[in-house]
């Protein structure tokens, strides 16, 4: 049986389906349940015996022909379709979604929770004490007595009873120490402590007289030779990573001496100029350096007072100025800002720590 | 404290050592050096001449034309004779004189900016120049007159040539030698530099005083606050005005000069740090000089004219009765040796650091003087000081003697205690090995005693370093760190056992709740002050209570500490909202309350973490900020409950009845509430502003609750629709609490979709519309239990005052 015209008739039907619709319809016409070409196949029942096997034959390779066109023809159709898609220009990548509300944490906040990190990342523990603070947790336990010039230079702000606005963390070095020594001292102590502090200052661009400071304290034993312990060398290695870290870049620093009553001996700690890159600038004052770190070996009187003996453990400790930090770190050229409660300011920090 | 190199160079030979570099090494080893400035600059274009004709101005008396010879054009100067005319009274043919050529450039002087010199005609006649004073080359505040030369000085020759006016200072910062008294003049600074680059330190050498002779007995009524004072008369001095060497050191570190004896004084001073009060002797008389207490109410009339009221805290010098000085602060008034005095009396004194300071700090007054005492100066100078004195005084006045002995009824004798240095603390505290030899050389060169044993040294300090400085081995470590160099240690990592540290969950509490208050409920934090304004308390009803209190505010509007953050962080709304609709902030602080101290006397602190959400129109946020609030506390696993109105008597700014507490079980912990009308009025804030507080230690009290597994439920759940007609007054959290309790153990979650309220309904009643969702553990519940449940609410529904709809 000659099945060419049914063929080509079939495949033209194929070739000139308009559309996907079309070609759907033909398809139920060609395979439906009675559809011609699965006919075709199964008129094969009603020939002779002998002619069965080559009919058969023919009708499958016919049938599967007519399902081939049909698939090609379909794929060009989805072809087209995705190109048209694609082709599309209704829509606009740039135009931006619903608004998400932004919420901030203060600059501050961002530096302080990154050292807090890494510091604790280094066994330091995070601690805190209150702002309205003792003369004696303040100075007197701090090796600076009344009438010490120090504090004169400290802007204290005086409340009633001997009571003060603390001017520094380090009051948390020997309340740490006395909370710790209470029971026996079990060396050794790391503590860092971030907070508040008030020195009465007129404020301007680069003054505040509230300002943060971020205390860190390391006592540890000397070993049974008296030679080995907490060294000078062990706090530079500290600071060095600390300012590497928050800064994010390689960083020089220099050592070199800074009078402070509760450490002996006491540094000044400088990082060369981010702005200068150590040549010389406004901001460093010409010096390519900026001051950035006070800090010392832990005071003899200072363990004492905090139940240590200065035999038997040494110590550094050191207060670096939060607000310098994170004016460096971003930028910021009036200290004002951080206080201010503008969130034009405060919506321009969007990170959060590492 | 300003420094001269040239200065300096008296002491100790600086050659060959570039200024920057000093600077650099004093930063390194000493003290903090703030600025490095060149004195005399721009001087150098100045040359020397000779007024060979000084004639009247034709059309001015006051005007002279000169003609000056700069010498033959050779040499430093271009040299050629000039027409100059002059309006100095005392210009006169002979003269040496200073010139400045037309086209050079005087420098700028403090607000006087710098004078470019051209070729001009005075009162029609010609000027090629100018002929200048000492105050237009900065050398003084001296300008009446030109200054003149010695007669020998050179024609032609460049002024800076042949005056010593250059120079190079440095100024210190005051605040790193506050410790070190020593520092307090050249010489002290000189025997640093000497150590630090090994040179020779010029000794200060006594003087023979004559063994007999006048001297005024001197009666020290407190050893304690004066621990000596020297005294010592002086025959034939002049009093007239310093040779100009001694007046332009003086200028270059910022020293006026007044007279020969005053200034020297002064030189004294700034040399080795010692103040010094010269008396006319007429002034003393016979003395005594008397150095006792005041008397409270007795009055003093400074040098500078203001009359003193003083206490029996100020220490006098009085010549008998008559109060006389301000000991170690100001002298008195009419003291001071003036031009004419042949005869005068050197105050040479030590007095205690604690004693200055409290009557400088009282008054206000804080002078050269007073800034050396309070430094705690060595006792032994004040001697040294009186010998330097003379020798300087006969350099410049040859005629002048000492009258007789020196007075010193207290003396001093330094016996130093010596102080054990061992090897192995040096070693410990900074951390690294330094040969004897360079530790014993270091403390030498500081003028320290070194003395080697088996452990390390034995070492003594010099007078100068033991007042208040060096008293303890530690700081001797600090002498050897410093001159060794803190730069040439090497860094050296911590090292121990690794144990995680003790965690403070307060602290950790409070950054995670603003950490996903900011981050994930769009809050914005601030910073506030923590003193209150006035304005704020009122606006915030709080202005009566108690409140700790600033005793010398920076302002008085900022006296009090706050007791509660909220009223700043509301005070911070208005300013934001004029940029946004929508402003949400919160503000982590500390509370104070003055009622309650703790066993360090210390007030009652409370450390809040308080939230304002705030929106111009619209609906208000109360609703949102409770549902954050929520969330962020059940995401830090202290999930608490919101169903019980709230009143808070320490926070009037809380709406009276719209405010549930924050409630950890059953005991609160913060709230959240409507921001009282009346407040938002008085502070201009708009009605829809929401608020909410919570106290982290509170909060902390009652544990972390860490989630629970339950199975996940094998049998589907059942969402019920259950819409209830209740009062107004009927709480949402009464009515959740019903449909929770009559289902039992079936009820798997209560939630609240909408509150009806409309005509359809009766006035004074809303339809709360809850999806109630029943489950069971060991089968499908259907229609049957759906049906159950909403029998037993339509059957109890009036024991709320209730009524199921439809």
């Amino acid at each position: 049986m000659d099945t060419t015209a049914q063929r080509d008739k079939w495949l033209l039907a194929i070739a000139e389906a308009a559309d996907a619709a079309a070609l759907d319809a033909l398809d139920t016409r060609l395979f439906g349940a009675k559809g011609e070409v699965l006919e075709l196949v199964r008129s094969v029942t009603s020939l002779p015996k002998e002619q069965r096997p080559a009919f058969g034959k023919a009708a499958n390779a016919l049938k599967q022909e007519v399902e081939q066109a049909l698939a090609g023809r379909r794929e060009e159709f989805a072809h087209a379709a995705l190109a048209n898609e694609l082709a599309a220009t209704d829509f606009d990548a740039t135009e931006p979604g619903p608004r998400h509300v932004r919420g901030r944490l203060h600059p501050i906040t961002i530096v302080q929770n990154e050292l807090v990190d890494l510091f604790t990342s280094m066994g330091f523990q995070w601690q805190d004490g209150p702002e309205v603070e003792s003369e004696y947790f303040n100075f007197d336990a701090l090796n600076i007595p009344a009438d010490h010039p120090a504090r004169e230079s400290q802007d204290t702000f005086w409340l009633s009873d001997h009571n003060l606005l603390r001017t520094h963390t380090s009051p948390v070095q020997v309340r740490t120490m006395q909370r710790l020594s209470k029971h026996g001292f079990q060396p050794p102590l790391k503590v860092i402590v971030p907070g508040r502090c008030f020195r009465s200052e007129t404020v301007d661009k680069s003054h505040e007289h509230t300002f943060y400071q971020m205390e860190g304290l390391v006592v540890d034993r000397v070993s049974s030779d008296g030679a080995r312990g907490i060294g000078t060398a062990n706090l530079i290695h500290t600071m060095k990573t600390c300012l590497r870290v928050i800064l994010e870049r390689d960083v020089q620093v220099r050592l070199r001496p800074g009078f402070f009553p509760f450490v002996e001996p006491g540094f000044e700690l400088d990082v060369n100029c981010p702005f200068c890159g150590g040549k010389g600038c406004p901001v460093c004052k010409q010096s390519g350096w900026i001051e950035i770190l006070p800090c010392g070996m832990v005071h003899p009187n200072v363990l004492r007072q905090g139940g240590i003996d200065p035999e038997l453990h040494t110590g550094f400790a050191f207060g670096m100025g939060l607000q310098r930090v994170v004016m460096l770190r971003y930028g910021i050229d009036d200290i004002r800002q951080f206080m201010g409660g503008d969130q034009r300011f405060l919506q321009q920090f969007p990170e959060v720590p590492r | 404290m300003k420094l001269s190199l040239r200065w300096l160079q008296r002491h100790v030979d600086l050659s060959g050592i570039e200024p920057k570099q000093i600077l650099a090494d004093l930063t390194m080893s000493t003290a903090e050096i703030e600025g490095l400035e060149r004195f005399g600059e721009g001087l150098e274009c100045l040359a020397v001449g000779h007024v060979r004709k000084r004639e009247k101005h034709p059309d001015a008396d006051k005007l002279s034309v000169c003609t000056v010879d700069l010498g033959p054009a050779a040499g430093a100067g271009a040299g050629g004779v000039l027409q100059i005319v002059c309006g100095a009274p005392n210009v006169a043919a002979g003269q040496r004189v200073v010139v400045i050529r037309p086209g050079d450039t005087l420098p700028a002087k403090g607000a006087k900016g710098a004078l470019k010199i051209k070729v001009g005609k005075i009162r029609g006649v010609e000027s090629h120049g100018m002929i200048c004073s000492e105050a237009e080359l900065g050398l003084s505040q001296e300008h009446d007159g030109i200054l003149v030369l010695a007669p020998d000085t050179p024609i032609g020759a460049r002024f800076v040539d042949v005056a010593p006016v250059l120079d190079w200072v440095f100024e210190i910062d005051n605040k790193s030698i506050n410790h070190r008294p020593d520092l307090w003049g050249h010489y002290g600074f000189a025997r640093e530099l000497a150590a630090i680059y090994g040179r020779e330190l010029a000794p200060i050498e006594a003087m023979v005083l004559p063994a007999s002779g006048r001297r005024v007995e001197v009666r020290i009524e407190d050893r304690d606050a004066c621990p000596r004072y020297c005294g010592l008369l002086i025959d034939g001095v002049q009093a007239g005005p310093s040779p100009d060497e001694l007046r332009w050191q003086l200028a270059a570190v910022g020293q006026r000069a007044i007279n020969l004896l005053v200034d020297l004084t002064n030189y004294v001073m700034l040399d080795l740090g010692q103040p010094m009060h010269a008396f006319d002797a007429g002034h003393i008389g016979a003395g005594p000089v008397v150095v006792r207490r005041a008397r409270g109410g007795e009055k003093l009339t400074t040098l500078d004219g203001q009359a003193r009221k003083l206490t029996a805290e100020d220490l006098l010098i009085c010549c008998g009765e008559r109060p006389d000085a301000l000991a170690g602060v100001m002298g008195g008034q009419g003291t001071m040796v003036e031009a004419g005095t042949s005869s005068l009396f050197l105050e040479s004194a030590n007095f205690r650091a604690a004693v200055i300071r409290r009557t400088s700090m009282r008054l206000g007054l804080r002078t050269d003087a007073s800034a050396r005492f309070e430094k705690a100066q060595d006792p032994a100078n004040a001697e040294l000081a009186v010998h330097h004195f003379l020798r300087l005084l006969q350099r410049h006045c040859p005629g002048a003697v000492a009258a007789g002995p020196l007075s010193d009824p207290a003396g001093f004798r330094y016996v130093p205690e010596p102080i054990t240095l061992r090897r192995a603390r040096l070693a410990l505290k900074l951390g690294l090995e330094i040969e004897d030899d360079r530790v014993a050389g270091i403390l030498s060169s500081l003028q320290f005693g070194v003395q080697p044993t088996e452990q390390g040294f034995e070492v003594t300090v010099p007078s100068w370093r033991a007042t208040k400085d060096i008293a303890i081995e530690d700081d001797l470590v600090e002498e050897v760190g410093r001159m060794f160099r803190y730069d040439n240690i090497p860094e050296r990592p911590l090292h121990g056992t690794i144990a995680p540290p003790p965690r403070n969950d307060e602290l950790f509490l409070v950054r995670r709740l603003l950490e996903v208050g900011c981050l994930e409920h769009g809050f914005s934090e601030v910073y506030n002050y923590s003193f209150v304004q006035g304005s704020v308390l009122a606006g915030c009803a709080a202005a009566e209570h108690r409140y700790v209190q600033v005793q010398n505010p920076v302002a008085p509007e900022q006296a009090r500490i706050r007791r509660h953050v909220l009223p700043s962080l509301l005070a911070s709304l208005p300013g934001n909202l004029r940029h946004s609709a929508e402003v949400r902030l919160c503000e982590h602080g500390k509370g104070y309350h003055p009622e309650m101290s703790d066993e360090h006397g210390l007030p009652h602190e409370v450390r809040e973490l308080a939230f304002v959400w705030s929106r111009r129109q619209g609906p208000h946020p109360y609703g949102e900020i409770r549902e954050a609030l929520a969330a962020m506390l059940l995401r830090l696993g202290y999930p608490a409950e919101m169903a019980r109105i709230w009143h808070g008597k320490d926070q009037p700014w809380v709406h009276p009845s719209r405010a549930v507490a924050i409630d950890r079980d059953g005991s609160p912990v913060g709230y959240v509430a409507h921001l009282h009308p009346g407040v938002a009025r008085s502070m201009d804030l708009p009605a829809t502003t929401a608020i909410a507080c919570l106290d982290v230690r509170a909060l902390l009290a009652n544990g972390r609750q860490i989630a629970r597994y339950v199975p996940v439920p094998t049998f589907p759940l059942l969402p019920v629709d259950v819409a209830l007609l209740v009062d107004e007054a009927t709480p949402v959290a009464r009515v959740a609490e019903f449909l929770r309790t009559v289902g039992r153990k079936l009820v798997r979650d209560v939630q609240l979709f909408e509150v009806y309220r409309g005509e359809r309904l009766a006035a004074g009643k809303k339809s709360l519309n809850f999806t109630v969702t029943l489950g069971a553990e060991d089968r499908t519940l259907t229609d049957e239990d759906e049906g159950k449940y909403l029998g037993k609410v339509r059957e109890q529904a009036a024991s709320i005052g209730g009524e199921l709809r439809g």
